[in-house]
């Protein structure tokens, strides 16, 4: 572990409030950026960064002293982002079960298509990347950033999802479909 | 799926997808490697998918916004439970009370009274012994700039000076150990009171000294370093500099407003 973090935890695990408020400082820059990638919009991304430290504050004294405690956080934070996400689709499976197959979460309509203005204005590939992350839905977003990004196998993407393993490969072959389609202009060999 | 059986069936995007992912059944494994090695529009695409997603992983995350985690530990803070009690509480029961003395009383003092600007009339003069006529305002204001003043010192002894040996270090990591409550008590009076400014400030003064109070004994010169470049970079002595002198022009307007007073008859 980071020795820096190595002494804080040590400190907060005893109950000392500034240490885990030093904690928090230093690591909520890329628990919201993690959160981000999973959830695809920043006021779900700031939800999933404070569930992830109620949850890290509750359980620091189970933390191993010897683990990293930023791999240890970005568990929590994964689990947390998942969370949300089914929670969601559980509660808006009750209106419409496709409902998270219609569009990104929280930029569904017209906006958050990449109209060739944005997708000219955008020079940036991580715009670019970020503009066809916001093309997928929900669903999509966190199968492709669990297998692609967080390595799970596509069964465990499933598990976790609490979906099929058939499911969960459809889930991610629209997701590749969709970012491939946004971005080839600009791998063109 | 397409793609299956002839070698003139090229593979489909789902079963390239899964090879990608090294997902691709066992019993299709062998299949599938003969024919990316033989197919020319096959080994393209594939190549293609491959650009694709490496293109995704060099992405850069998305950024919080400037101050994130100032909001994210004033929602989380609450509900964290009571095992430190208090901010009163445990502001009585730091042990550098003892060492902080008279800055700390004055701002308690002060804060008791109430206000971080405009008062009644308190009882207690910057040197810490009691004064009938001296005013919240300029007990809190002396105090905040005492304060100031001490942080400045220990932070341009940081920034400038040579504190890489482990003593020096530990020092200034039990200084800003002991400024840390103060400035804590004095950052929620003046936010409580409107002023921003100074609460900004002191923010970030708070933030720099629970990293120094909470480095480890065994700092090395590289972590020195990047704190003294954060210090730097944030312009923090500049601006803990122009709060001091905004407190002491303060202190001064307070002294002189409290001199055309009239003497107040002393309480019998």
């Amino acid at each position: 572990m980071d020795e820096r973090d190595a002494a804080v935890v040590a400190k907060a695990r005893e109950g000392d409030r500034e240490a885990f408020r030093a904690l928090v400082d230093r690591h909520s820059r890329y628990v919201f950026s993690l959160a981000h990638r999973m959830t695809g919009n920043a006021q779900d991304a700031e939800d999933v960064v404070q569930e992830a430290w109620l949850k890290a504050h509750k359980q620091l004294s189970r933390f191993e002293a010897r683990a990293d405690f930023r791999t240890w956080l970005h568990r929590i934070t994964v689990n947390c982002s998942i969370d949300l996400i089914r929670g969601r689709r559980h509660r808006e499976d009750a209106h419409d079960p496709a409902d998270l197959e219609q569009g990104p979460l929280s930029e569904r309509g017209a906006e958050a298509q990449p109209t060739p203005e944005r997708m000219a204005a955008s020079t940036q590939i991580s715009d670019r990347v970020n503009e066809a992350l916001g093309l997928l839905t929900a669903l999509e977003r966190a199968a492709f950033t669990l297998r692609h990004v967080e390595g799970m196998s596509i069964e465990e993407v499933g598990e976790k999802l609490g979906m099929k393993t058939s499911a969960t490969k459809h889930s991610i072959f629209r997701a590749v479909k969709k970012m491939r389609n946004a971005l080839e202009p600009f791998v063109q060999a | 799926m397409g793609g299956r059986g002839t070698m003139t069936q090229h593979l489909s995007e789902e079963e390239l997808i899964l090879h990608y992912y090294g997902e691709t059944d066992r019993a299709d494994q062998p299949r599938l490697d003969t024919h990316l090695a033989e197919c020319g529009a096959c080994q393209a695409a594939n190549e293609q998918l491959r650009r694709v997603l490496t293109l995704v992983e060099t992405a850069a995350p998305v950024e919080a916004r400037p101050g994130f985690e100032r909001d994210v530990w004033a929602r989380l803070e609450p509900q964290l439970g009571g095992n430190t009690g208090s901010a009163w509480a445990r502001f009585f029961w730091f042990p550098q009370w003892a060492l902080a003395g008279g800055v700390a009383a004055l701002v308690l003092v002060a804060f008791m009274a109430g206000r971080f600007s405009g008062g009644v009339p308190a009882g207690v003069a910057p040197d810490g012994g009691a004064v009938a006529d001296a005013s919240p305002d300029r007990v809190l204001h002396a105090a905040v700039g005492d304060h100031l003043d001490r942080s400045q010192v220990m932070l341009t002894e940081l920034v400038n000076n040579d504190v890489d040996q482990a003593d020096a270090f530990a020092g200034e990591q039990e200084r800003a150990s002991d400024l840390v409550a103060i400035n804590r008590l004095i950052r929620q009076s003046a936010a409580q009171s409107g002023d921003a400014g100074v609460a900004d400030v002191l923010e970030d003064l708070e933030r720099v000294l629970l990293e120094i109070a909470n480095a480890p004994a065994d700092v090395t010169s590289n972590e020195l370093s990047d704190l003294k470049a954060r210090i730097t970079a944030q312009d923090l002595l500049f601006r803990v500099r122009v709060i001091a002198s905004e407190m002491r022009n303060r202190t001064r307007t307070d002294r002189e407003a409290g001199d055309r007073l009239p003497q107040r008859p002393p309480i019998s």
